[in-house]
């Protein structure tokens, strides 16, 4: 890429820079306001909830690591088909094992081994294990079907709406109020949904209990995600022309 | 120079974007230290319908009535003890700080009409599609999958191909 | 050598990319496209996706949170 021919810099900079040095500045005290609010915020939480502050904390961590490296999950699923890119469906895989390990630990705490201590009184129902264990079926296609569509036309998924109101956007902003709508009208509607048993299997599956142990679980699940993100990898060398 | 330096300080740590890599991992991590501190895990859309029943609920509507509201009702509902909805303020302002930081922010009006429509619907879909599959990209997959629960993988899938249906949408009537 | 402009501010993802990509096919080799954006992803992914496919790119700040991307074509 050495020999380039290209004519570069020839837009006129809309901003001085004395202009950008002001706004650095402005901002930059902006962002010290901000911080000392939150703080004040988390203080508040803290007389309600014990554990406030560090949530607080977490969540603060999110918006900014999400801001920082442009993460996006809408686009970790949209852009291999939209684009052709797979790198942030990349880093996902990447995201989903390293937290697969740390669940793994947790909930082989909470199992036990050989999962003895599933089914009795200290560990009843698998839904009461660490992360999301929750039911699976048609009900879970629908709606990460719907929720697809609805976050690639939005312009992101449930994690970057928040991102990008703290951005600046007003669309997002939008979005997020007929979010709400369209949540309220989703909590309306569940009841109707359970009760088709078609439509609504209130069955969690549980990757241990149904294989039959931790072992082919972990294999599955470690052997799943190394399969996709070779095939990622791949796919997206091919669409670009690199194989 | 030290005008130099000093920019070349902001460029480095306040401004220069990470690799999604970083992104992943950190993410991971912070996700982790949520769970194994709170014994929660991270979740995102759980507190929207609550938000709307309460404004619902200000409205004078008795939402707690519906069937949909009976196992969370709005009355014993508190936001500062709901960990996503702390976690979602905390998107907000982590990502506004994010950017003042690196002297971005700026209001990002509406290009269009097209944008309205598609923020409308986008929002509705995402909102009924989250309670329907009982959570987000977050809480239905990205503490869900690593989870062992087989929902978050059946969930992926399907986000993958409503993401599909999504784009060819976008680009013949969003654009 | 052609030069276009192609205005995607205030525009969210994936538009300005999928807009990019559009104007690229019909432009030829050698022709340089300039992409104004305000969309700190879009600053991201399309630079990713323009190198990717092998052709030159440059982003240039031209204020805070506002760049222009421009692309020239190569083959």
């Amino acid at each position: 890429m050495s020999d380039t021919t290209i004519t570069i810099k020839r837009s006129t900079p809309k901003e001085t820079p004395e202009q950008r040095a002001r706004k650095r500045l402005i901002q930059f005290i902006a962002s010290g306001v901000v911080l000392v609010l939150y703080i004040l915020l988390a203080a508040f939480v803290q007389t309600k909830n014990p554990q406030g502050a560090f949530i607080l904390l977490i969540g603060l961590g999110f918006g900014y690591i999400l801001q920082r490296s442009r993460f996006c999950f809408t686009a970790s699923m949209r852009d291999p088909v939209l684009t052709g890119s797979t790198s942030l469906t990349k880093a996902v895989i990447i995201a989903l094992a390293i937290s697969s390990v740390g669940y793994m630990a947790l909930q082989m705490k909470a199992t036990g081994l050989s999962l003895e201590k599933l089914g009795t009184d200290a560990l009843k129902s698998v839904t009461q294990l660490p992360g999301h264990v929750r039911d699976a079926g048609v009900h879970t296609v629908l709606g990460g079907f719907l929720f697809g569509i609805g976050a690639v036309i939005a312009g992101g998924c449930a994690s970057g709406t928040f991102m990008r109101m703290g951005e600046g956007f007003v669309q997002q902003w939008i979005v997020f109020i007929f979010f709400i709508i369209g949540s309220v009208i989703g909590m309306a509607v569940l009841p109707a949904i359970k009760s088709v048993p078609f439509l609504y299997q209130a069955t969690p599956v549980y990757l241990p209990k149904l294989l039959g142990g931790w072992i082919p679980a972990i294999i599955f699940q470690f052997g799943m995600l190394f399969i996709l993100y070779i095939i990622a990898d791949i796919y997206g060398k091919k669409k670009s022309g690199e194989l | 120079m030290s005008e130099k330096k000093k920019y070349q300080f902001h460029e480095l740590y306040l401004k220069k974007e990470w690799s999604y890599q970083t992104g992943a991992v950190l993410l991971a991590l912070f996700s982790l230290a949520l769970v194994i501190v709170t014994g929660k895990s991270w979740g995102v859309t759980g507190p929207l319908g609550m938000w709307g029943g309460w404004i619902l609920s200000k409205l004078g509507i008795a939402v707690d009535t519906w069937a949909g509201f009976k196992a969370t009702p709005v009355a014993s509902y508190d936001i500062w003890k709901d960990l996503p909805a702390l976690t979602n303020i905390g998107i907000v302002v982590g990502a506004l700080l994010a950017v003042l930081l690196a002297a971005q922010f700026k209001i990002k009006k509406l290009k269009s009409i097209k944008n309205l429509w598609a923020a409308i619907l986008g929002g509705l879909l995402m909102g009924i599609g989250a309670r329907i599959s009982l959570g987000c990209n977050i809480g239905a997959f990205f503490t869900a999958l690593p989870a062992f629960s087989l929902h978050g993988w059946i969930f992926w899938i399907s986000i993958f191909s409503g993401a599909a249906v999504g784009s060819k949408l976008l680009v013949k009537y969003f654009m | 050598m052609a030069e276009k402009t192609l205005d995607c501010l205030g525009e969210a993802c994936p538009v300005p990319l999928v807009k990019t990509q559009k104007a690229m096919e019909s432009m030829a080799v050698g022709d340089v496209l300039i992409v104004n954006i305000d969309h700190s992803c879009a600053m991201k992914n399309i630079p990713d996706w323009a190198r990717s496919v092998g052709h030159v790119v440059e982003i240039e700040e031209v204020a805070e949170g506002e760049w222009n991307i421009i692309i020239q074509k190569m083959k």
